[in-house]
């Protein structure tokens, strides 16, 4: 099932990787075209995707479900590329090293924060302050 | 003669305060990597990747290449004492390490690995610094139809000796072959797969693809697991006598010698990595033993072998990377996206074009040899300690790394955001059993392949057959379709044992 799953996404995604091969002109033989190698490298995987497919058709998918820990630690990953602009780096990694401090291992409030704080301000001295990273900044200046 | 000088002008670029300091933070950073389970050399190079945009790019090349040769020492040390592996190439280690250090022999068994890897990483430096410009020398010959073939053989290599099935290998060689083509056409500047997004117009960044495929989807998939799994809790590690005595001198001297053959010559091809030769090395070791039912018991040659092997491969590989551009595993890859970030092009004319570069890394690996022998034998209490760190701070402060480091490159929250989908990507196929050395090297030979399959047909007119007809070109090809087809005649691969041993 694990096969058939992954099969059919990449069935799919060759699909597309064709359509937009065709899409930007594969021209010919004489003179390649931009969408010649995609195309190639498109149908190939097409046609190992169908290999796959006849591979996982009828069988059992024995995969675990996701791990809780995994879903929310990708979740404030996404969450902290979108806030990381408008919150200013200071703030959001805050949140986000609380978050993973938290999903790692449960610890009594003052010591996630008292953590939380720590990593957050060497991080910013370190890459903000001696490496001069220019950091995005919020409403208080930080 | 001319060698000695180069070398000796490799010398005078690196004894520089600058580039010393850069060796030994590579060296003690592949160390702790070595050390550390569950964080392997490319991991290591990519979360370092944006530091090298404000340091010289010899020095940069420097720091890199320490932490690909530091993690065969570091690896050693955990094998032995602890029976962890700290790097797939270290797995073999544990076998008879770890019965020396339980019947009390944990000194011999980690001098003979320090003194066995610092021979072998001596002898690949020097098979480096002969080999590299007569390959490179060689390679000038090679036109565009044999840079297409030699990267053709490269992927396929690649392909065949890594985890799991052939089918799973090529589609991630498909797969990676056309991201490499998203962004501007560099012959028509049509765009590719941009969708619009001004982000993509150059292409997909190594720097945040590395740091999402590796980093981040190496702390995801350990997340996924309890953590206690990654957590370790030391036994009795204090080391008495490092020296080897008369009798282990005598034992492991052709197996360092055999080990250091193997290592660098196998190391040379793409795809065979340090960990495949290390499994080589110790069944070979068992074939020549004269006691072969001591092996797995505590035989000083299952040591000394394999941890020879994966110095001397780890040496070999930048024989490849270096002469020919072509990388040989995930961390010759980053390290060769590395030569591109810098404005480098990788390729036969690098070390006549850059040869402070070439002279001062080869000068440097004998130096960073060094380094590694007296970081890793006074230090072996230190490095055991730094087990003791909990996986679950650990974790957090590379998650920390790769989002800083990745938006450092640009100052753009978008390449933030690109990593954390390569590392959602990443975690993905580690789930399905998908591996990311072939897509990461059909990425970075992408361009390279395109460039000459398309120069190719032009100069052929469209035919084909330039391919085939010219003897170097054939040669590559005949190889990657030997790899290629050879698991449909002899149903399973060649070295299969090997193979099999390096994913259990």
């Amino acid at each position: 099932m694990s096969e058939l799953k992954s099969g059919l996404f990449f069935f799919g995604l060759s699909l597309f990787i064709l359509w937009e091969a065709l899409r930007v002109g594969l021209g010919n033989f004489y003179a390649p075209g931009s969408g010649f190698l995609p195309f190639g490298a498109g149908a190939v995987l097409a046609g190992l995707s169908l290999v796959l497919i006849r591979k996982g058709w009828g069988v059992r998918d024995t995969l675990k479900s996701h791990s809780r820990r995994v879903i929310l630690a990708l979740a404030s990953l996404f969450a902290y590329s979108l806030v990381l602009e408008p919150l200013g780096f200071v703030v959001a990694t805050f949140f986000l090293v609380g978050i993973l401090f938290h999903l790692g291992k449960p610890r009594p409030w003052w010591m996630l924060l008292g953590m939380t704080a720590l990593v957050t301000f060497l991080s910013y001295l370190v890459f903000g302050v001696l490496l001069h990273v220019y950091f995005p900044r919020s409403f208080l200046g930080i | 003669m001319e060698t000695l000088q180069s070398l000796a002008y490799g010398f005078s670029v690196f004894l520089q305060p600058t580039n010393l300091l850069y060796c030994f933070f590579g060296v003690l950073m592949g160390t702790l990597v070595g050390v550390l389970p569950g964080l392997g050399p490319a991991a290591a190079i990519s979360l370092l990747l944006p530091t090298i945009f404000h340091a010289p790019a010899v020095s940069s090349m420097i720091m890199l290449s320490g932490i690909c040769y530091g993690a065969m020492y570091g690896g050693s040390t955990t094998s032995i004492l602890l029976n962890i592996p700290g790097e797939v190439a270290s797995v073999v280690t544990c076998i008879d390490g770890y019965q020396m250090a339980l019947k009390g022999r944990a000194g011999p068994a980690l001098g003979i690995a320090a003194f066995g890897s610092f021979f072998a990483g001596t002898f690949g430096v020097i098979g480096l610094m002969v080999l590299a410009p007569t390959l490179a020398n060689f390679a000038l010959r090679f036109g565009p139809p044999e840079y297409f073939s030699l990267a053709l053989m490269s992927m396929t290599l690649v392909t065949y000796v890594g985890k799991g099935p052939l089918v799973r290998g090529l589609m991630m060689v498909c797969l990676g072959l056309v991201m490499s083509t998203v962004g501007m056409d560099p012959i028509s500047s049509r765009t590719r797969f941009t969708f619009g997004i001004p982000a993509l117009l150059d292409g997909f960044g190594i720097v945040y693809v590395t740091m999402g495929l590796f980093g981040l989807s190496e702390v995801l998939s350990n997340l996924s697991q309890s953590l206690e799994k990654v957590t370790f809790t030391t036994t009795d590690t204090r080391v008495r006598n490092l020296l080897p005595n008369r009798q282990d001198w005598k034992d492991s001297a052709l197996p360092i010698a055999r080990g250091t053959l193997i290592g660098f010559f196998l190391g040379l091809l793409p795809g065979m990595g340090a960990a495949l030769t290390t499994f080589m090395s110790y069944a070979i070791e068992k074939r020549f033993s004269k006691h072969p039912e001591k092996f797995g018991t505590g035989a000083i040659e299952g040591v000394a072998g394999p941890e020879s092997a994966n110095n001397a491969a780890s040496s070999g590989t930048f024989i490849p990377l270096l002469s020919l551009g072509i990388p040989a595993n995930p961390s010759t890859s980053i390290l060769l996206g590395a030569l591109l970030i810098l404005g480098l092009q990788p390729g036969p004319m690098l070390i006549s074009s850059r040869p402070d570069l070439f002279w001062g890394l080869v000068a440097s690996m004998y130096v960073g040899n060094v380094m590694l022998v007296v970081l890793n034998l006074p230090l072996i209490g230190l490095w055991v300690q730094v087990l003791k760190i909990p996986y679950s701070i650990l974790y957090v402060l590379i998650v920390i790394f790769c989002e800083i480091g990745a938006y450092s490159v640009n100052s753009s929250v978008t390449d933030v955001l690109l990593m954390n989908i390569f590392g959602l990507v990443g975690y993905m196929m580690k789930r399905y059993k998908f591996e990311a050395a072939p897509l990461m090297l059909a990425l970075v030979l992408g361009p390279m392949l395109e460039k000459s399959l398309r120069r190719s047909l032009m100069l052929s007119h469209g035919s084909a057959a330039i391919f085939f007809t010219r003897p170097i070109s054939v040669v590559f090809l005949l190889i990657a379709a030997f790899f290629l087809f050879s698991p449909l005649f002899t149903r399973e691969k060649i070295g299969k044992k090997a193979i099999e041993m390096q994913e259990d």
